[in-house]
């Protein structure tokens, strides 16, 4: 089908307009950034270092190690908060009397925004684990990561399973209803007719949680704080110290920079992979 | 038969609370919110996990008359729905054309669109406030502590993935019946408002749904472009509570459920309506 | 694909561009910036001068003070108090909402962008040095030569801040369980806290936040140095190694001492280390003033006080200024007017005092004035510093955000078994590191 040329303005070019000038013009700003020494004060000078910021971004063990960590953190929590959003969408979507409340309760934890669950979340990994005698999870840099994890599966797993339920609920009773006439067991039809018309499904909610993962701050700040000795620090926090602690205005953008390109990459060939596997009704 | 087998499963009383029971425990970290908002520092010290020796609205009072509450809900009301408004007309709007026009340029607009989801906010805060007065202080467009400015700001930040949820379930929709109403002469406006759009009723319930929480939450944003005390939101107001030094926890659980309270009634409003925006859907499709 | 790397290529070259733009402007700017800044303090030195001698002035008049601080805690009184001054003086005046958490963040970007507050405040040293040229020079307040020796924030001979209120730290003592005429060495302390833990009782707590857990604690060796900023400037530089004083030596066996009688710190938040204090669970806490608020909801039966850290045999409490009020040069002048207007107002008039010393809590920090309002540990504050008892808070000097890399170090201390000369060393290296 074809639009015409003056259509396909009339569209776009509101929302893109306004979409140039709150997101992609202080980000070419801060590419320009990128290339300066600079303390972040209008009043101060900022000295032109060309790539010198990006050549020290690679010298930077400490980054270097949050950037690994923050690859390493997403890949699981993408993983888990998918599955448990999934099976979370497949239990409501059922006939169950009690979906309704249920549906309710599982996506509650995403209605509680910023700093403030991470510090609930924190008496519960240090003081309650230390009451049960679990001991606290917070100093350990593993289990501090893995409370990151679940905090964040925790969170998140409520909003992908919205999606996943529209995607379910789209998916034509009679499809199934046939499937089960010819004798095809549950799982059987949850993996050869439900999972491949949930495709779209799938791609949307993998790419929210990745870039939702890779952008994690309230919860690194509020739960872990960095700790033990920076051994959870995540790469939005790295950065953040790097620009507001530290005054190092150039270098943090320049790492931003070089993290958003690789990211970048990542989830396009992750979109680019799941997009081909989609099946159109 | 395996139909009726599950059905009478599926309303078995022990299995429905066996479930309810799950999500309780699930909810704990809630608990500990709720009960907490009702607690003095020293019991709080004594017992975190225990229930509050007696329900005294104390908190909720001082919490809301600090928050100067209805003026600030006045504002996160007035700021969301007029947002969200904007990001579902133009992000829809936008992510049908790209969607149905496969040429290289609208892959591109798409491409840069998702891309930038990955942006932390941190990083690009900074010259945004820049670019903002800038505008303010040469063109004369007042940015920066206005809900108009703010929302214009929401409306950018929303629109990656507006449209890349739009773009992702128009692709499911079978393109027929647009070629249809155009062969009935339907011009393209009237075919996407009265064709396109009802059938994504769904994704703008979840749009909506997944925005409203996003922007009512919001702290950053509103914190670096609000300030006068005429303008604040919920979430600014709040901030009070957490001192350099000291959290009055209970206030600020107390505030915490307050704030909820809007966007869960909301929700559970909606939810009503995705089922039925999903069966209606359906029907037409 | 050809195209896409066209726009990449436009993109990247106008991102090059603008890199260079900007330190071109930047460069310039900042020259430009500097010399009109030098013409408002100018005008506005003249104009405060006038609003001293006849108290009321039309430029201040015209101007709004919009204020931006740190201490959420005195938000609500300080809303009415900017009410109250609009009533008295027909100025103008605006409090900005903030969160502590996030405040210096807001106030950074704020002043990037040339959209700072008229008056804001900052804590004296590393932060007023890093924006020092966006600081008024007060020295023309009436009040200014009346502000207790050297708590005013003065830079290159310009008073620049005045302080809120005076904090110290030290050791908060549960009169019931501790004697701190007994705590006068380090060896004495050391040997309460193995005669404490005997006893089923927490000698001294620390908490796991930044400051609590190692800043305040550190700041003593320093403090207690004939010459702290000289000294720490020789740290800072690698002239000098912390581990060979002997104040960093006892410091080590503090915390070795600590780590191995009290309970670990890192598993003690702030609120649990005060619970525990006011329910006679730990005889001490390295604390200061602001503490006390958080026992109100408690029954505290006990009298208690604060007593120095005696390391060396140190006698002197740790007394500051942990934040001050400043006039942004950058603001219009009108506006700078009305700010120095309401500070003058907030320290002379009678409704601005009273404020400061009954509704704020502050300890007087101006000569003459008094406060009856005082709790226990505010009033041995007051008293260490009308006698003179008192080290200085180094670490307001210590490298900005150093607390993010002390911090790691010593949580590690906590949960290792680092001996307390590898802290002091790695304390040191990140000092070195910093600059």
């Amino acid at each position: 089908m074809k639009i015409r040329k003056g259509w396909y303005a009339l569209f776009t070019v509101p929302l893109m307009s306004i979409f140039v000038i709150v997101v992609i013009i202080p980000f070419i700003i801060g590419i320009g950034y990128s290339f300066v020494e600079w303390d972040g004060f209008a009043k101060h000078a900022a000295t032109f270092v060309g790539l010198r910021n990006y050549a020290e971004v690679f010298r930077d063990q400490r980054f270097i190690n949050a950037a690994l960590r923050t690859t390493v953190f997403t890949a699981i929590a993408v993983l888990s908060v998918n599955f448990f959003g999934l099976v979370f969408s497949l239990i409501v979507t059922t006939k169950l009397k009690a979906r309704n409340i249920v549906r309710t309760m599982l996506f509650v934890p995403y209605l509680i925004g910023g700093l403030i669950l991470g510090y609930i979340w924190k008496s519960v990994f240090s003081e309650f684990f230390l009451s049960i005698g679990w001991g606290n999870w917070l100093t350990d840099p593993v289990k501090a990561l893995a409370a990151m994890i679940i905090v964040t599966t925790w969170q998140l797993a409520g909003y992908v399973m919205i999606v996943y339920i529209t995607g379910l609920m789209a998916i034509p009773d009679d499809v199934i209803e046939a499937a089960e006439v010819d004798g095809a067991s549950y799982f059987q039809t949850l993996f050869q007719i439900r999972f491949p018309l949930l495709m779209p499904s799938f791609t949307i909610c993998l790419f929210l949680a990745l870039s939702n993962c890779f952008k994690v701050y309230d919860v690194n700040i509020s739960l872990t704080g960095a700790g033990p000795s920076y051994q959870s620090e995540m790469f939005s926090l790295n950065i953040y110290n790097e620009i507001f602690e530290q005054s190092n205005f150039g270098y943090g953008q320049a790492k931003a920079i070089i993290f958003f390109l690789i990211i970048a990459v990542v989830t396009l060939l992750q979109v680019r992979a799941t997009k081909k596997r989609e099946v159109s009704l | 038969m395996n139909t009726k087998v599950k059905k009478s499963k599926a309303e078995n009383p022990l299995i429905n609370a066996l479930v309810i029971l799950a999500c309780c425990c699930y909810l704990f970290p809630i608990y500990l919110i709720l009960t907490n908002s009702f607690k003095s520092r020293a019991e709080m010290y004594e017992n975190m996990m225990a229930l509050p020796s007696k329900l005294s609205m104390k908190y909720y009072i001082r919490a809301l008359d600090k928050m100067n509450f209805m003026i600030s809900l006045r504002n996160s009301v007035i700021m969301t729905v007029f947002s969200i408004v904007m990001i579902v007309v133009l992000t829809s709007m936008t992510a049908w054309v790209l969607a149905r026009s496969a040429d290289r340029w609208s892959r591109f607009l798409f491409g840069v669109l998702v891309a930038t989801m990955l942006i932390p906010f941190q990083t690009i805060m900074m010259p945004l406030m820049q670019e903002m007065n800038w505008i303010g202080q040469n063109l004369h467009i007042q940015m920066t502590d206005t809900l108009p400015g703010l929302m214009f700001m929401y409306i950018g930040f929303g629109a990656g993935m507006g449209v890349f949820l739009y773009h992702g379930f128009i692709s499911s929709v079978p393109i027929s019946l647009e070629e249809a109403a155009t062969i009935d002469g339907c011009s393209t406006w009237g075919l996407f408002w009265k064709i396109v759009f009802p059938i994504l009723k769904p994704t703008t319930m979840t749009v909506i749904i997944l925005d409203v929480i996003w922007i009512w939450n919001d702290y950053l944003l509103p914190s670096l472009t609000l300030k006068s005390k005429m303008n604040r939101t919920i979430p600014i107001s709040t901030a009070k509570f957490f001192g350099q030094y000291t959290i009055s926890w209970n206030e600020a659980m107390a505030a915490l459920v307050v704030t909820i309270i809007p966007v869960a009634l909301f929700y559970l409003s909606c939810q009503k309506y995705i089922v039925k925006g999903v069966a209606a859907g359906a029907v037409k499709g | 694909m050809k195209r896409n790397r066209k726009i990449t290529a436009v993109v990247l070259t106008a991102a090059m561009a603008a890199g260079v733009c900007l330190s071109g402007c930047g460069s310039s700017q900042s020259g430009q910036s500097a010399d009109t800044a030098q013409s408002t303090t100018d005008e506005t030195d003249t104009t405060a001068e006038n609003t001293t001698a006849e108290a009321a002035d039309t430029s201040a008049k015209d101007g709004t003070v919009t204020i931006f601080q740190s201490k959420t805690e005195i938000m609500d009184q300080l809303n009415a108090c900017a009410e109250d001054f609009t009533k008295e003086t027909g100025i103008k005046a605006e409090v900005w909402e903030t969160s502590g958490d996030s405040y210096y963040t807001d106030l950074k970007t704020d002043m990037s962008t040339n959209a700072g507050p008229t008056l804001f405040s900052l804590a004296p040293g590393a932060e007023s040095k890093e924006m020092s040229d966006y600081l008024a020079d007060l020295s023309a307040l009436s009040f200014t030569d009346k502000i207790v020796k050297g708590m005013a924030d003065t830079i290159d001979n310009r008073t620049v801040g005045i302080p809120y209120t005076m904090e110290g730290f030290g050791l908060v003592y549960d009169g019931a369980l501790a004697d701190p005429s007994t705590l006068t060495s380090t060896d004495a302390l050391i040997s309460y806290l193995q005669k404490e833990k005997a006893a089923g009782i927490n000698g001294l707590g620390l908490s796991q936040e930044d400051y609590f857990l190692i800043m305040h604690i550190l700041n003593t060796p320093f403090a207690i140095q004939s010459d702290p900023d000289a000294y720490l400037q020789d740290v800072l530089s690698g002239k000098v190694r912390m581990i060979d004083a002997p104040a960093f030596q006892e410091f080590a066996k503090l915390m070795e001492a600590i780590r191995a009688n009290c309970t670990n710190p890192v598993d003690v938040t702030y609120d649990n280390n005060c619970g525990d204090f006011a329910t006679g669970k730990t005889a001490i806490i390295h604390q200061g003033n602001w503490c006390y608020s958080m026992f109100k909801d408690y029954d505290v039966s006990f009298d208690m006080g604060l007593a120095p850290l005696p390391l060396e045999g140190n006698q002197k409490i740790a007394v500051s200024v942990p934040a001050a009020w400043y006039v942004n040069t950058d603001a219009p002048a009108a506006d700078q007017a009305a700010a120095k207007q309401f500070l003058e107002w907030l320290y002379t008039s009678k409704t601005g005092t009273d404020y400061l010393m009954n509704q704020f809590g502050f300890i007087p920090v101006i000569d003459g004035m008094t406060s009856d309002q005082l709790d226990p540990i505010s009033k041995s504050v007051a008293e260490a510093a009308a006698s003179g008892n008192t080290i200085p808070w180094s670490l307001s000097n210590w490298p900005a955000g150093i607390s993010t890399t002390l911090a790691p170090i010593a949580k590690e201390f906590f949960t290792s078994d680092m001996t307390g000369e590898e802290l002091v060393n790695q304390l040191n290296d990140a000092f070195t590191a910093a600059k």
